[in-house]
């Protein structure tokens, strides 16, 4: 009982900010102000109408896509070597590839923009989207590495008895079942990159505008209720997300419960 | 000659991530000892001033006021999430999928919206001091933030739903028979969480506590919002001297001790696992 107390005031602690957020978006005032008097959409029509919003939701969306691409076929490669080999330096570049997640993400953010800066990228999206790339790879890395846990050994070895190759033993029985498992890491990758804000900044933010940088820069200099507009389209284009993971995978087992809880 | 392809896969996948990972953390730790201009980022030298400007005296206090708010926060934040857990993992499926999606939106959401619905929330014309003013609880109500409380909240709201996320599994899945054990000899069931739960996961949590840690000092977005500029933490300098200063060295030169900090408190987190499986 009192455990259920206890929840239902952390729900209201994490939900509480967006529901106020939401208020506001919604308001009509020029100010930001909740509750709102009055109700109006304009905020949302300011956001999809105005091209240096579109342009940053624009950019933010290449980046994600390009980052989920780039990390998901890193992730499927280390894992594919990984269950091929199982050698001592495939092993090593995996834990290397952990390695992004266990640093602080100011270390990270320095280190590639002074590298970027140095190779001459500087200001160019396509440093971002690899650095974003290398850097989420963590996730689809643990991810894909349960889809090739999964795989048992007699179906493998079913498959070479009867003369399978190893590019048709990968593409009709590997990529099939370890499919969800790359989606999954996909669409987190571009969750992660689409709401990122210190990497894309430290690389090059003043000419790569992404959109959690052009909030962050208008909640620091003056903000109107377009910010509150802009970070209810940012919950829902996750939630939504999220949402679709969990209707085509079981998601408590993706992340490792026991299956009959 | 099977194995050809999965070997040249591999050296590419080792290559990359050694080009775009590794790489620029080592050209970082080479700038730290470059001399800073003002004019370029840098000039092309050999000098521990940086660091010698490190030791002096302003940056070292920042260093050690950002390891105590970090590690304040890195504890609320595993204590919350273990409580929060026990009781999530005895919900139904439905529920617990609930809980599931919204940690996981919670946890892909930027900063930059965490903090902003904060600092809503916490504003004299929108939030909870207005509210209070209008229920006549608080009589001159102002802005709960920048302050050092709501720097924390941020940072405690940003860890709770990654650590819970890591706690999920391990939690649905223990072996309750000791945690029975201890109910049919006669402890309090409300003592059994503290006396039988607690110690069982006390390595796996601390072990949490410094990953927690590590990533807590690398937060950037939170201490600017919601914080004042005297509970700004190295992450704040670093990025100051990197974008605003245009002193490059010195920035490498904060990244690279926090680097040092990091490593020292990951090897203390693998030895702790480490005894855990003896």
């Amino acid at each position: 009982m009192k455990g259920r107390l206890f929840l239902c005031l952390l729900l209201i602690a994490i939900v509480l900010p967006f529901i106020v957020v939401a208020g506001v978006s919604i308001g009509a005032s020029k100010t930001i102000t909740f509750p709102p008097t009055e109700f109006s959409l304009r905020w949302y029509g300011v956001l999809f109408s105005e091209s240096e919003w579109l342009k940053a939701i624009g950019i933010s969306v290449l980046i994600a896509v390009g980052a989920a691409i780039i990390s998901v076929s890193l992730a499927l490669a280390i894992n594919y070597v990984l269950w091929r080999l199982n050698t001592r330096f495939s092993r090593f570049t995996f834990a290397l590839g952990l390695g992004p997640f266990m640093l602080p993400p100011i270390i990270l953010a320095l280190g590639a923009s002074l590298f970027w800066a140095e190779v001459g990228w500087y200001g160019r999206i396509e440093a971002t989207i690899i650095s974003h790339g290398i850097f989420l790879v963590t996730l689809p890395l643990v991810v894909v590495a349960r889809g090739f846990a999964s795989l048992t050994d007699d179906v493998v070895e079913a498959a070479t008895m009867m003369g399978a190759s190893p590019w048709q033993l990968f593409t009709t029985i590997v990529l099939p079942l370890i499919t969800p498992y790359l989606l999954t890491g996909f669409v987190l990758v571009a969750i992660l990159s689409f709401n990122e804000y210190l990497v894309a900044n430290m690389i090059s933010g003043f000419i790569v505008e992404t959109l959690p940088i052009k909030i962050f820069n208008n909640v620091r200099y003056g903000y109107s209720p377009v910010v509150a507009s802009a970070s209810m389209f940012f919950v829902t284009v996750t939630v939504t997300a999220l949402i679709l993971i969990a209707r085509s995978t079981d998601l408590l087992a993706l992340l490792g419960a026991p299956k009959d809880s | 000659m099977n194995l050809f392809v999965p070997r040249i896969l591999g050296l590419c996948a080792f290559g990359i991530l050694s080009v775009f990972f590794l790489l620029p953390l080592a050209y970082m730790v080479v700038v730290s000892f470059y001399k800073a201009d003002p004019m370029a980022f840098y000039q092309v030298a050999f000098t521990f001033e940086n660091y010698q400007k490190y030791f002096s005296g302003f940056y070292l206090n920042v260093t050690l006021r950002t390891l105590w708010s970090t590690a304040v926060s890195a504890v609320i934040v595993v204590s919350l999430a273990f409580t929060a857990m026990l009781s999530i993992v005895e919900l139904s499926r439905k529920w617990q999928l609930f809980w599931v999606i919204l940690l996981l939106s919670m946890m892909c959401l930027s900063e930059v919206i965490v903090g902003f619905a904060w600092l809503i929330l916490l504003s004299e014309s929108a939030g909870i001091p207005r509210l209070l003013g209008a229920l006549g609880i608080w009589d001159d109500p102002r802005s709960l933030s920048p302050s050092f409380g709501a720097m924390m909240i941020g940072l405690v709201t940003l860890g709770f739903s990654v650590v819970s996320l890591v706690l999920y599994p391990q939690i649905a899945g223990r072996d309750k028979s000791v945690e029975e054990a201890a109910r049919t000899l006669g402890t309090p069931p409300y003592l059994v969480p503290l006396y039988v739960t607690l110690p069982i996961f006390m390595q796996t949590l601390i072990a949490l506590t410094l990953t927690m840690f590590v990533y807590l000092l690398g937060v950037f977005v939170m201490p600017v919002m919601l914080g004042r500029p005297s509970d700004w933490t190295m992450t704040v300098m670093i990025s100051d001297k990197a974008l605003g200063d245009a002193n490059l060295p010195l920035g490498a030169a904060l990244a690279v001790v926090m680097l040092i900090i990091t490593g020292a408190l990951l090897l203390l987190s693998l030895y702790v696992s480490r005894k855990r499986r003896v």
